[in-house]
């Protein structure tokens, strides 16, 4: 820890790497003080002062040579804190000194030697591709090795380590900025409506590196600031998914003034209609849903009581994601991201940026952001590949400690005791995987006796009979592997193959790239807690029973759809309280009505983009027509003025100019209440006859049937397709919604 | 008050790499350099520089501080002030 302290101690001297030997302050009295630092190497190593703070780009190679030198003369082997700095900032350490080093700093180190040539490439591609998988590796190297394959023109392992660590090096797209951007250009599409109650878009920003990461181009459409119920009840088409990032203080709005008894109330209710959103979602949406949890709080609401009292923001917390999870577990289409373990590396104080927050009410801190977008992109993947179906596994040092073949059966580490409890742990994973339905396959490089070990063994809970199928002879692992895909008529890509040989790994990954090759801790106390980490291994449903379950649902969805989703439906509408006010544009609302017919697109019947002038036209004095407008608000607040509709009248007859409302609104039946109103106040003015146009766009599809669903008959049509729709109004009755309460403004 | 006419120079090099990597922007970037002459520089864009700043000198920037970044010169304070 202190060496990085002491390295870091000024981040400002950190330039970007400079190849090395240019020579960038020629500052005499600094030189000699690295000269006599240099001198004094050795004593300054043991101490630990003074090079950990030399920025070594300003340094000779020449230089870096007397320094190695007066270790190597001190036999003193080059420590990682500068072994890294060196390495860093481009120099080479010499193969002698260099045997010390390992993983990253031996390829960074063999990388600021290599000189391009192709045998140089070959020769560390596979170091390449194994450090791509290491979960430890410092950032800084991983930005230092990605920015010297770039220098290279080595693209393709530059991109390749930059997306393999991108999860937990966000610095890592840098240096391969404009390779990432052709690559991410030329992904399969994952299109996408994200929505939230609060601030979404650096979310929605930070989803392009982490679906790229996956194998996707994040195609992301970005909802209106809130309108994730929106979103829910009226799914937007054109999406392969709809994306929901929760906070709570969005969802709650919470008024002040309550007094704490009534709050559970308030939270009943929110959570309700959150609930019947998604309720509502899932009856009637094609798409899969992609919804987080809400994070633990980062502060107590009341202290130790916040858990359990109804005014406590953890049971505010809880509250909600109890009817999350009750909607998801009654649907195939919700996915449930738990925030919680997204989050797990990052304490509750740090998931948040208050200043954020008050500024632009951005609900998550950075880093917490890119936490969760990671895990969408996750939760994207695993929904789209499925998990494996089969977990193919070494014996000798991965189910049991010890070598069979020179142990012998009782001295492999496997039981109740330690150490062999933590093989057993492992065994028990596999358990718990072929609970969920993967096959488990033996593969192992033994004399076929080896299998016996499961039955003789006392320590042992796996049992031959638990594996599908088993390889234990000599012959290479990708072949057996091969072999027994072909025998289970199943895809390498299906299988995820756990061995603690390093070698193992990478003859596998060469030979047979289709097959999924993590890398398996070191350290067998790790590893079954980091097998219950590897989302591969995540099922998307958990029992034959639910996926039978999901099944039986799907069919009752088709005969009960029409009730289902008109009773959630109802109980949402019903509960939103929406009022709805009417009034004739003035001075003060022309510019937000001209401002409205510029931006709508989609909730447009004509898209005739009136201006402020043209719009004062039809109001005006001389009698020509009308323009109304709506202001909608509910019970989580105002939503302003969301629709207005310009009408010009000719004596008895009026035709509707133009007619558009807000997204935010749709679904809502707002719309009905407002055309309903609308014609009662031409009626009052003693028009009998009303037009309207529909002109298609290539956005506006979902009012096609507008008119027609309000009791208007067609006229005509045109070649565009634009349709001329009439209505006579006599006494009929008007349309109207029961969930919209309407008035007119005093 | 007299106005300086010289443009001055920065002390931390790296505002200019975070301008361009925030802002996309590619002009030279000096003291007086405000959002008046930096396109891309909103409100939404000046998130991202809080955030960049933070990350690059590891350093909390408070809500006032967030708010008194008007120009370049004025990163420059904050960053002299945080000791960086």
């Amino acid at each position: 820890m202190s060496s990085v302290s002491l390295e870091r101690g000024n981040p400002r001297k950190n330039p970007p790497v400079k190849s090395p030997g240019v020579r960038l302050a020629p500052d005499k009295k600094i030189d000699e003080i690295i000269e006599a630092a240099i001198d004094a190497a050795p004593e300054c190593v043991r101490q630990r002062v003074i090079l950990p703070s030399i920025d070594w780009s300003l340094v000779s190679p020449h230089n870096v040579g007397l320094l190695l030198g007066s270790l190597a003369q001190a036999r003193m082997a080059v420590p990682g804190w500068l072994a890294k700095s060196l390495l860093v900032a481009g120099h080479t350490i010499s193969e002698d000194l260099a045997r010390s080093l390992r993983g990253a700093h031996a390829v960074l180190n063999r990388l600021n030697c290599a000189s391009g040539e192709l045998h140089e490439r070959d020769a560390i591609s596979a170091a390449l591709g194994t450090l791509a998988l290491d979960a430890d590796l410092d950032p800084e190297l991983v930005v230092a090795i990605i920015r010297r394959l770039v220098a290279l023109s080595w693209d393709s392992e530059a991109l390749h380590l930059a997306l393999s660590q991108l999860h937990r090096v966000p610095n890592a797209l840098k240096p391969a900025a404009e390779l990432f951007g052709k690559h991410v250009a030329r992904l399969p599409a994952a299109r996408m409506r994200v929505s939230g109650f609060s601030t979404i878009h650096s979310f929605a920003e930070m989803l392009t590196p982490a679906f790229a990461a996956q194998g996707w181009r994040a195609d992301v459409r970005e909802g209106d600031f809130g309108s994730a119920l929106t979103d829910l009840i009226a799914p937007p088409e054109g999406v392969d998914a709809l994306v929901l990032l929760l906070d709570l203080d969005g969802i709650l709005q919470r008024n002040w003034r309550q007094p704490a008894g009534e709050l559970l109330a308030v939270l009943t209710e929110r959570a309700d209609m959150l609930g019947s959103a998604l309720d509502v979602f899932s009856s009637r949406a094609g798409v899969p849903l992609l919804i987080s949890t809400i994070p633990v709080p980062a502060a107590p609401g009341i202290g130790f009581l916040d858990r359990h009292h109804a005014a406590g923001v953890r049971n505010a917390v809880d509250t909600i994601n109890r009817r999350i999870l009750d909607a998801a577990a009654a649907s195939s289409r919700i996915v449930v991201i738990d925030a919680d373990h997204a989050l797990s590396t990052l304490p509750a104080r740090d998931q948040v940026d208050p200043k954020l927050w008050y500024y632009g009410r951005l609900p998550y801190s950075s880093e917490a952001t890119r936490l969760l977008a990671f895990a969408f992109a996750d939760a994207w993947k695993l929904l789209k590949r499925g998990p494996a179906k089969v977990v193919a596994v070494d014996f000798d040092n991965t189910l049991w400690g010890g070598v069979y073949g020179d142990d012998g059966l009782e001295r492999l580490a496997c039981g109740d005791d330690f150490p062999g409890n933590a093989f057993l742990g492992l065994q028990q994973e596999c358990l718990r995987l072929k609970g969920q339905g993967l096959l488990l396959v033996g593969l192992s490089k033994n004399n076929p006796d080896a299998m016996s070990v499961f039955g003789r063994h006392l320590g042992m809970a796996l049992k031959a009979e638990d594996f599908a199928s088993v390889a234990v002879n000599w012959e290479p692992k990708p072949d057996n592997i091969r072999k027994i895909a072909r025998e289970l008529n199943l895809g390498l890509d299906s299988f995820l193959f756990l061995d603690d040989s390093p070698h193992e790994r990478e003859a596998m990954r060469r030979l047979c790239p289709e097959v999924l090759v993590p890398e398996m801790p070191l350290d067998p106390a790790e590893r079954p807690l980091w097998l219950r980490r590897l989302v591969a291994t995540w099922p998307v449903r958990l029992t034959a029973e639910d996926e039978a379950r999901a099944d039986l649902y799907e069919v009752g969805r088709k005969a009960e759809a029409a009730k289902a989703e008109a009773s959630s439906l109802e109980d949402y509408l019903r509960g939103l309280e929406q009022r709805l006010v009417l009034s004739f544009v003035g001075r003060d609302t022309l510019v937000r009505i001209a401002q409205m017919h510029q931006r709508t697109n989609q909730f447009n019947l004509t898209t005739r983009r009136l201006t402020e002038s043209e719009i004062a036209g039809i109001a005006g004095d001389e009698g020509r027509g009308i323009v109304v407008l709506g202001k909608v608000s509910d019970r989580f607040g105002d939503h302003g003025i969301v629709i207005v509709a310009t009408v010009i009248i000719h004596e008895r007859e009026a035709v509707i100019h133009t007619l558009l409302m807000s997204c935010r609104v749709i679904g809502r039946e707002v719309e009905r209440a407002f055309l309903g109103e609308l014609l009662r106040e031409l009626r009052q003015r003693g028009v009998t006859q009303v037009r309207g146009d529909y002109i298609p766009t290539a956005k506006n599809a979902m009012v096609r049937d507008f008119y027609e669903n309000a009791g208007f008959t067609a006229s005509r049509s045109d070649d565009e397709g634009a349709t001329a729709w009439s209505l006579t109004i006599g006494k009929k009755k008007l349309p109207a919604s029961k969930f919209v309460t309407v008035s007119w403004e005093t | 008050m007299d106005t300086c006419p010289i443009r001055e120079e920065l002390s931390y090099p790296e505002i200019a790499s975070i301008f361009s990597d925030v802002f996309q922007y590619a002009g030279p970037v000096a003291r007086e350099t405000s959002p008046d002459d930096v396109e891309r520089w909103d409100s939404l864009q000046h998130i991202a520089l809080i955030r960049a700043l933070e990350t690059t000198f590891s350093i909390r920037l408070s809500m006032d501080e967030m708010m008194e970044i008007r120009s370049a010169g004025d990163i420059e304070n904050i960053l002299q002030r945080h000791g960086v």
